[in-house]
């Protein structure tokens, strides 16, 4: 008997000990594939308020209406300055594609000028508006395009995390590695370190909020503290309404000229 | 008097009193070796909490402003070949790749982002990544920087045969290393184009190499011709080796104090060896010709006798003039500038030294090793041919013309004034180099070619937020570039906001050249500025305005440092000062150039502060010493008259004031008046023994002159070594300070001999 509990326990153990090593057979890449793919809502409006923090201390505060819909996995984003007054209803549309060869389509409407006008820039490591965000680091980076490796899981912040290392794949992007903590079963990067060329640590992005609307775990408050330039950017979302079945009406010229 | 005894015991000490002093010094010049250290951050030599130097020192923070290695790239077929276009893309990531240079903070072609607009959009691109190889491509890319004024004349030449590689780098992080690197890469890129280094880092670069090494390479030439002049003048090698290890051994105490009280070497300072050399031995001087004099007269004397008469009759001389001289530089304390303070304190402790050592070691040297072997020439038993001349001719016709005198001394000093008044102050770093010097040369091809090597930043503020989006300031801004940039010719380029808005307003409009103007909607300005942010590098932005509009900084690229440049220019900018005040805004300036200007004026108020310090001084001094006003103001003639005809000869040979020359009075005025207070000692004695003037005067002048000459001969050839530097300032200070003593010499002679005479001090009672 007491022999038949011991292998029945060994055998539990054994189980046990296998599906722990499944969890974490969970490769890096499938780990940041499952962040990448976390938000799936299908549309998306929020308020975003964009605060920018530069070494003196002073404030620059921006507030945008921005509205986004996916059609399969490209993306349509339209937003909308209502604040500070002299930009307002300022807009820039984006069209994304999946396709890697494929470059984005972008726009912006300025209202003083009366015109739209197409923009393009070569390089997917600009900033978006001023902050420390590159277009890269709000999450339009494929995860292909770099390889990822499991570094350790740490507790942080009360959540258990992965921490994953993801290297680039092509030379020279200006990145030469991130390292991202990825709440277990939430797939939220709650943090993230980039370094740069040289390989020094050169921002630290944190998710200082976030809550599941409608069974997604969105994150409502970003901070983005960049070391080198002791310059900080901090994004908040309000007012989210997550698959409202907006119109795809919303995602063309008129509207950008229209306005909120 | 306690001194007076201390001295006389000094012969029966001797031996005692050389070891301490060879111990002393040989521990002060190990804390030298060990502690010493030279100052090469050229901020460091600037007052730190001057308002200007504060107020510059923030802009800098602000705006980002810092001083930039300018690599130039010369193909003379054209810069737009596939081989000099893959140079400057591989000369731009090895200096982005240096350790202290930040890959922000370089700028090239091949960094720079190109504005282009279309009939219906706006691209942000780089000029090129892949270097082009094709004549296609390479036509393609001429084009681009041809319509690009961000670039074309900026970073390309006009001539498209040179491009530049700008890296800005912080002044706390300069070091010679860095120096040499970029040396080691321009000689690694070269050929067959040509690569020039430039810009102020490298001036200062190669400021901080040479400086020290021009004035070490002066010093053992300083000590052969001391050496050969101290041979000459005391005829006696044992005379000569003690006089030399005076001076010696208070050069040592000069740096070895420095080292002790851990100030670091600052580049005057480097004069300090030369200096102390030409002045410490007129002690010596003084000492054995009285020396040689009394074993002379009196054969049979022994060395201690000897000796002790040799202190009794120079202990006070030697004393006095070592102490004008120390007042001469220790006046330099008032300077607010650190390198000139800690200059006058430690060569006058240096002068001092050697008064000490010229106290105790020479005759502690009679003592040990005996008298000097003086054999009496023929010549000197008689009245030689030389003294003739001085004593009867120059005070005989000194005092039969005595009007003439007068009236040529008036001559030279009213034409000194005048040449005063032309007086100029140079901040300008490169024209402390030979004009043919390889510096110089690159500096002029770079400004040939491009808007300026050296900038001056002019600061703007505003209490109100935003002011700087406002259209009617930005359009004030923008004229008033413009106008500069027409009216003064080597003011080669500006740069501001103004120039981003306009570039937008232009690529906004499908490339318009009607547009390229600064738009007249505050909207507009705002969202130009919005959408620069979102498709250019925002930290390009906060270079010229900050981040609530509040404060602007307009760059002027000036193709000389020179100050009369920097001068003609703020004094246009002032014109335009009404247009600003009245909005409410606030001009300042900043940068480097700026603070070198500053820094100049303060040294030359210093200056002008120390000169009358010391002179005060010096007439109390002499007043006190002979417990007569008149003696102590006619004895300070000869100085103020050398005093203005230094200026004045700088002002009419269009020699600049500059941190060196500046010291000039200082040095002269403290040397200067020891040919006063020997010649007045004398005739003092000379008329309490003969109660006649015209004898007095005669043998005064006959006794005095010749002493007094062979010192001014020692001290002009000391500081003629100058001669040989590399440096046109430390050459003008040789030649400048040799004048003075010259003229001091001559003042002494001619109209101080005069008024002496004709004041009739010490003949009253009669």
């Amino acid at each position: 008997m007491k022999f038949l509990f011991k292998i029945i326990l060994l055998t539990g153990l054994a189980g046990g000990f296998y599906l722990v090593c499944q969890e974490s057979r969970l490769s890096g890449l499938e780990i940041i594939d499952k962040v990448y793919n976390r938000a799936a809502e299908n549309d998306l409006k929020s308020t975003l308020t964009m605060t920018l923090i530069n070494s003196a201390g002073q404030q620059r505060v921006r507030k945008i209406m921005q509205f986004s819909k996916r059609y399969g996995s490209d993306e349509k984003k339209i937003m909308f300055f209502v604040m500070p007054a002299d930009v307002r209803n300022t807009s820039f549309m984006t069209w994304s594609y999946a396709d890697q060869t494929k470059s984005d389509d972008q726009w912006i409407y300025l209202p003083a000028l009366g015109r739209i006008k197409r923009i393009a820039s070569d390089s997917k490591s600009d900033y978006f508006m001023g902050s420390d965000f590159t277009f890269d680091d709000l999450g339009d980076r494929h995860p292909g395009k770099d390889t990822h490796t499991i570094v350790k899981t740490e507790i942080y912040n009360n959540e258990e995390c992965l921490v994953v290392e993801s290297r680039p794949k092509e030379t020279g992007y200006m990145y030469s590695r991130t390292v991202t903590w990825v709440i277990k079963d939430k797939w939220i990067d709650i943090k993230k370190e980039f370094y740069d060329e040289s390989d020094s640590l050169l921002k630290i992005l944190t998710a200082e909020e976030y809550s599941l609307v409608k069974n997604y775990w969105i994150i409502t408050g970003r901070k983005m503290h960049n070391i080198r330039k002791k310059h900080t950017t901090l994004m908040k979302l309000s007012e989210i309404s997550i698959d409202t079945g907006l119109d795809s009406e919303l995602f063309t010229e008129r509207m950008m000229k229209r306005g909120m | 008097m306690i001194i007076e005894k201390m001295i006389k015991k000094i012969p029966d000490y001797a031996k005692q009193a050389l070891v301490i002093s060879i111990l002393l010094s040989v521990f002060l010049f190990l804390v030298m070796k060990k502690n010493s250290r030279m100052e090469t951050d050229l901020d460091k030599y600037m007052p730190q909490n001057h308002p200007a130097f504060v107020f510059s020192s923030q802009a800098e923070e602000w705006f980002q402003i810092r001083d930039g290695i300018i690599i130039a790239v010369e193909n003379k077929e054209g810069i737009y070949s596939p081989h000099t276009l893959q140079k400057v893309k591989d000369l731009t990531i090895e200096i982005q790749n240096i350790k202290e240079i930040g890959k922000d903070d370089v700028t090239s072609l091949y960094t720079a982002e190109n504005i282009i607009g279309s009939d219906d959009g706006m691209t942000v691109k780089s000029f090129y990544n892949q270097t082009p190889q094709d004549a296609g491509e390479l036509d393609n890319l001429k084009k681009l920087v041809r319509n690009n004024e961000m670039v074309n004349g900026r970073i390309v030449s006009q001539s498209e045969t040179v491009t530049i590689i700008i890296a800005k780098i912080n002044n706390d992080l300069y070091s010679e290393q860095l120096y040499e690197k970029f040396q080691q890469i321009a000689e690694k890129y070269k050929g067959p184009e040509n690569i020039y280094i430039a810009g102020r880092p490298i001036v200062e670069g190669v400021m901080a190499k040479l400086g020290p090494r021009d004035m070490q390479k002066m010093v053992p030439v300083v000590i052969l011709i001391i050496v050969f002049t101290l041979l000459l003048v005391l005829r006696s090698v044992r005379a000569a080796f003690f006089t030399l290890l005076v001076v010696l051994l208070s050069t040592v105490w000069s740096y070895g104090l420095m080292a002790l009280f851990s100030i670091p070497v600052y580049s005057v300072s480097t004069m300090i060896p030369v200096m102390l050399i030409a002045i410490g031995v007129a002690d010596g001087i003084h000492m054995y010709t009285h020396l040689r004099h009394f074993t002379l007269a009196h054969p049979e004397a022994g060395k201690k006798d000897a000796v002790l008469d040799m202190l009794k009759n120079m202990w006070k001389p030697v004393i006095m003039t070592s102490l004008t001289t120390a007042i001469g530089f220790i006046s330099l304390v008032s300077s607010e500038v650190y390198p000139i303070k800690y200059f006058g304190i430690f060569t006058a402790a240096g002068v001092m030294m050697a008064m000490i050592f010229s106290l105790v070691l020479i005759p502690a040297g009679i003592m040990i090793l005996g008298l000097p072997h003086w054999k009496a020439r023929p010549e000197e038993s008689k009245t030689s041919l030389f003294d003739r001349i001085l004593g009867n001719f120059i005070a005989e016709k000194i005092i039969k013309y005595k009007y003439a005198t007068i009236i040529a001394t008036a001559a030279v000093i009213a034409v000194s004034i005048a040449g005063i008044s032309k007086v100029w102050i140079n901040s300008s770093f490169l024209e402390k180099f030979e004009k043919d010097s390889e510096i110089v040369l690159t500096d002029r091809f770079i400004n040939s070619h491009f808007g300026g090597t050296s900038t001056l930043n002019v600061v703007l503020s505003s209490e109100t937020e935003g002011a700087f989006k406002n259209p009617e300031v930005l359009k004030i801004v923008d004229s008033l570039q413009q106008a500069m940039e027409k009216k003064l010719d080597f003011v080669g380029n500006s740069f501001s906001l103004a120039d981003y808005l306009k570039r937008m307003n232009k690529v906004m409009h499908a490339d318009a050249e009607e547009y390229n103007s600064v738009p007249a909607q505050a909207d507009l300005i705002a969202q130009y500025l919005l959408l620069y942010e979102m498709s250019g590098d925002p930290d390009n932005l906060w270079q010229t305005v900050d981040y609530n509009y509040q404060k602007l900084n307009i760059v002027f690229q000036l193709k000389s440092d020179n100050s009369k440049s920097m001068h003609a220019l703020l004094d246009e900018i002032k014109i335009w000062l009404p247009e600003f005040s009245s909005r409410g805004i606030e001009v300042k300036y900043a940068g480097s150039g700026y603070k070198s200007l500053v820094f100049v004026d303060l040294i030359l108020s210093g200056q002008i502060m120390s000169v009358l310090i010391s002179l005060v001084m010096i007439i109390l001094l002499l007043t006190a010493m002979f417990r007569n006003l008149y003696i102590g103001l006619i004895g300070s003639l000869p100085i103020m008259i050398s005093s203005l005809t230094s200026f004045g000869l700088m002002g009419l040979l269009d020699i600049p004031l500059e941190n060196t020359t500046a010291l000039i009075s200082s040095i002269a005025i403290g040397i200067g008046i020891d040919y006063s207070i020997h010649f007045i000692e004398r005739y003092k004695n000379n008329a309490l023994e003969f109660k006649d003037k015209k004898l007095a005067s005669l043998l005064t002048v006959n006794q005095t002159g010749k002493a007094i000459l062979f010192n001014a001969l020692v001290v002009i050839a000391g500081f003629m070594v100058l001669l040989l530097s590399a440096f046109p300032r430390n050459r003008n200070l040789g030649a400048l300070v040799s004048l003075n003593m010259f003229t001091s010499l001559i003042g002494t002679l001619t109209i101080m001999f005069l008024v002496m005479y004709m004041s009739n001090i010490y003949f009253k009672k009669k």
